[in-house]
C-alpha cells in the first residue's frame, strides 16, 4: 500500500487531486482511498487531503499520518505548514516548484521531486496568475515518480471527472509527467532531525476553554495579493481601517494606515474603498 | 486627521478563520464595537462557529457559548437567567446567529425568546444561505438565485421561492427594538447596536452580510455590493422601537438593481425582464416601508409591553 498526502490551498483543486489520483488508481484495477481533511477550506487557507493505493481493498480509515509520499501544490506551504510531517525516511517529496530537486528543504532520507507545475498550468490557460490550477499537472508528475497510476487512466480520469477543460487538463498531466526532475535523497543532517520548518506552533492552553486570541494564527499566509498603500496620497480618511473583515489595518499616532501582513488575507477591501485610490494590491510574493 | 466615527477598540481578533472578504466577520467586528466588552454571546453552527474557533484559539474577546443550531434563542433565555441569578445586571446578552440558525432551524426558539420577552438582542447575520456547509438554500435565499440546492439547468432556474421576510416575522412579535443592518454602513451599524444594547426586553437585528463564495463574487467586493444593496431599496436600511418605523438611510430616488445583480454570479442566468420584476419589487418594499413611517409617526406610541417574566 501507499499513502499519500496532498498539501494545497483552498481553491487550488487539493481535494480534487487526491480523488482524481484514486479514480485513475481505480481505472488501473486497483484499490484506491481519497478524502479531504476536515478543516477550514476557505480560499487560500491551507488545506490536506490523503489518498491510498493498493492491490488489496483497503480496510483502514485513518487519516495518514505516516505518508510514503507527500504532494505539495504550492511552493510557499513550505514556509508556513509542516508538510513534512510523519514522512517515511526513503519517502518521497513532490513540490511544486521551479526549483532543482536538491534546493529543497526536506527530512534526512526523503527523495525529492520538483516540477514547475505553475508556469505548465499557466501555459494551458489552467487558473489564474494568483491563482493556478496545478492539480492536474501535479499528478502527471507523481505517475512518473511514483508510478502510483498509468499517465494513461491518469488522462481517462480527466476526461471523466474534471468539470472543465479536460483537454488542457490532460495537456498539462502530459507535461508534468515529461518535465518532472527527481533528486538524491536529503543528506542526514548533523542532528539526525527533520528540518522542515514548524511555522505554526501554538501552545495548547489548560483547562477547557479556548481563551488564547487567534491573533497568533498567521492568515497572511492565505493571501495571494497584498495592499500597497501610497502614504503620500493618503487622505487619512480611514476608510481601509473601518472596512477590514480581518482588522488587519492599524492606524498610527498620525492616522496612517499600517498594514498588519500577519494577519492579512489580501481580500482587496481596503484598496476597493479607498477613496483616493492610494491602494494597490500587487503580487504577494513573500509570506509573513 | 480625521476623527474616527466608530469605537477604536476591537472585541473580534484578528487572524480568525473567515474566507478573504467575509461580509459577516465584518459584521461581527463592527457588532462588537457597539456592544462591548461585557457581552456574552451565543452562536449556533454557522460560518462563525468555524470563524471563531482556529483550535486551540478563539477570535473572540467576549465570552462564547457554542450552542446547537436550532436552540440559540433558549441558549439566551438561559443565558439571561443565569446571568440575572448571578447579579450580572451589567451583562450584555446576545446570538449571533445565520439565517438558517435563524429563520429556518432557529426559528421556533427564536420565536419562543421573543414571545416570553426574554431581554437578550437575537442578531440574524444574512448571507442569504447555508454556507458554512457548501451553499445550500435558505429560507432567506432570493427567490431566482442559484445555490448547490437550487440549480440553474434545463427549466429550473435558482431558487423558486421569494425571500423569506424575517423582518416581518419578529415585529408580529412586538419586540422592543428591531432594526436592520449592514457592514457596508458601519457607523448605523454601530449605533443600532448600541441602541439594541441600551434598550431592555427582546431585540433583533438583521444583518446582510454578503459572502463571496456564496454568492459567486469577488472577494474585494463586499462593501460596494453591501452598499448598492441598500442604495436599490432591497435592503433598505430602518429600525422599530416599540412599533414606530424609522428609515436610517433615506432615499429620494433608488439606483437600478441591474449592477448589484450582474456583479453576483448566483444571478448570472438571469434575464432582462428578471432584473426589471426585482426592481419593481424593491421598489414596492420601499414604498411600503415609507408608508409605515408616515403611519407610524402620526399615532400615539403603543401602550408598553412589560418586560421579562
Ligand atoms: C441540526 C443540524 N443540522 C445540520 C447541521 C449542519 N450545519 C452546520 S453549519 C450549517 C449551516 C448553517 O447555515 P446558516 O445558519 O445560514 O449560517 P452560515 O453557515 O450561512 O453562516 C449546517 C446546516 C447542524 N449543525 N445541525
Ligand atoms: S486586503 Fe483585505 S484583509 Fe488585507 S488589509 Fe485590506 S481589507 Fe484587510
Ligand atoms: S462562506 Fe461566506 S459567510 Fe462563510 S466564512 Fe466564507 S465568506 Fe464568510
Amino acid at each position: 500500500m501507499i499513502e499519500i498526502r496532498f498539501h494545497g490551498r483552498g481553491g487550488q483543486g487539493a481535494v480534487l487531486a487526491s480523488e482524481l489520483l484514486a479514480q485513475a488508481a481505480f481505472l488501473d484495477g486497483r484499490s484506491p482511498q481519497s478524502f479531504p481533511f476536515f478543516g477550514v477550506e476557505r480560499r487560500g487557507a491551507p488545506v490536506t487531503a490523503y489518498a491510498r493505493v493498493d492491490d488489496r481493498p483497503i480496510g483502514v480509515r485513518t487519516s495518514i499520518v505516516t505518508p510514503d509520499v507527500v504532494v505539495v501544490l504550492e511552493p510557499g506551504l513550505l514556509r508556513t505548514t509542516s508538510v513534512g510531517d510523519g514522512l517515511r525516511t526513503g519517502g518521497l517529496l513532490l513540490v511544486n516548484s521551479p526549483l532543482p530537486p536538491a534546493r529543497l528543504e526536506a527530512p534526512d532520507g526523503v527523495r525529492r521531486a520538483s516540477v514547475d507545475a505553475t508556469a505548465i498550468a499557466l501555459a494551458h490557460g489552467l487558473g489564474s496568475r494568483t491563482m493556478p490550477i496545478v492539480n492536474t499537472t501535479i499528478l502527471g508528475a507523481l505517475a512518473r515518480v511514483t508510478g502510483v497510476v498509468s499517465l494513461e487512466a491518469l488522462g481517462r480520469a480527466i476526461d471523466r471527472y474534471v468539470p472543465a477543460a479536460p483537454a488542457e487538463n490532460r495537456a498539462a498531466a502530459t507535461d508534468g509527467f515529461a518535465s518532472v526532475r527527481l533528486g538524491d535523497p536529503a543528506a542526514p543532517s548533523a542532528n539526525g532531525a527533520a528540518r522542515i520548518p514548524f511555522a505554526v506552533t501554538v501552545p495548547i492552553p489548560e483547562g477547557p476553554l479556548a481563551r488564547l486570541p487567534s491573533s497568533s494564527i498567521r492568515t497572511g499566509s492565505w493571501r495571494t495579493l497584498v495592499p500597497e498603500i501610497d502614504e503620500r496620497r493618503c487622505t487619512r480618511c480611514n476608510f481601509c481601517w473601518k472596512y477590514c473583515p480581518d482588522d488587519a489595518i492599524e492606524l498610527d499616532g498620525r492616522g496612517y494606515p499600517v498594514l498588519v501582513l500577519d494577519a492579512c488575507k489580501g481580500c482587496g477591501i481596503c484598496a476597493e474603498v479607498c477613496p483616493p485610490h492610494t491602494i494597490a494590491m500587487v503580487a504577494a510574493s513573500e509570506g509573513p | 486627521m480625521a476623527k474616527l466615527t466608530l469605537p477604536a477598540e476591537e472585541w473580534m481578533y484578528r487572524g480568525h478563520a473567515a474566507c478573504p472578504g467575509c461580509g459577516p466577520a465584518l459584521a461581527m467586528r463592527l457588532l462588537l464595537k457597539g456592544l462591548g466588552p461585557r457581552t456574552i454571546l451565543a452562536i449556533p453552527a454557522c460560518c462563525w462557529t468555524v470563524i471563531a474557533t482556529p483550535f486551540p484559539t478563539t477570535a473572540l474577546a467576549v465570552a462564547v457559548l457554542d450552542n446547537p443550531i436550532e436552540s440559540t434563542g433558549a441558549s439566551l433565555a438561559g443565558l439571561r437567567a443565569a446571568a440575572d441569578a448571578l447579579g450580572l445586571a451589567d451583562v450584555t446578552v446576545a446570538g449571533f446567529a445565520g439565517d438558517g440558525g435563524t429563520a429556518d432551524i432557529g426559528l421556533q426558539a427564536l420565536s419562543g425568546m421573543l414571545e416570553r420577552r426574554t431581554d437578550a438582542i437575537f442578531v440574524m447575520y444574512d448571507n442569504e444561505g447555508y454556507m458554512n456547509t457548501g451553499v445550500q438554500r435558505s429560507g432567506a435565499t432570493p427567490q431566482g438565485a442559484w445555490t448547490t440546492t437550487t440549480p440553474v439547468a434545463g427549466t429550473r432556474r435558482g431558487k423558486r421561492e421569494p425571500k423569506k421576510e424575517i423582518m416581518e416575522v419578529v415585529l408580529a412579535h412586538h419586540p422592543s427594538y428591531a432594526a436592520t443592518a449592514n457592514p457596508a454602513f458601519p457607523e448605523d451599524l454601530v449605533r443600532k447596536a448600541e441602541r439594541a444594547r441600551a434598550a431592555r426586553g427582546p431585540r433583533f437585528l438583521h444583518i446582510l452580510a454578503p459572502c463571496p463564495p456564496g454568492w459567486r463574487f469577488s472577494s474585494e467586493e463586499t462593501i460596494a455590493l453591501g452598499r448598492l444593496a441598500t442604495e436599490t431599496g432591497l435592503f433598505p436600511l430602518y429600525e422599530v422601537e416599540d412599533g414606530v418605523y424609522r428609515i436610517t438611510r433615506p432615499y429620494g430616488t433608488l439606483k437600478p438593481v441591474d449592477e448589484y445583480v450582474r456583479a453576483q454570479g448566483r444571478f448570472r442566468h438571469w434575464t432582462d425582464a428578471e432584473i426589471r420584476e426585482l426592481g419593481a419589487q424593491a421598489r414596492a418594499g420601499w414604498e411600503r416601508l415609507c408608508r409605515r413611517e408616515r403611519e407610524t409617526a402620526a399615532v400615539a406610541r403603543p401602550p408598553p409591553i412589560p418586560l421579562t417574566a
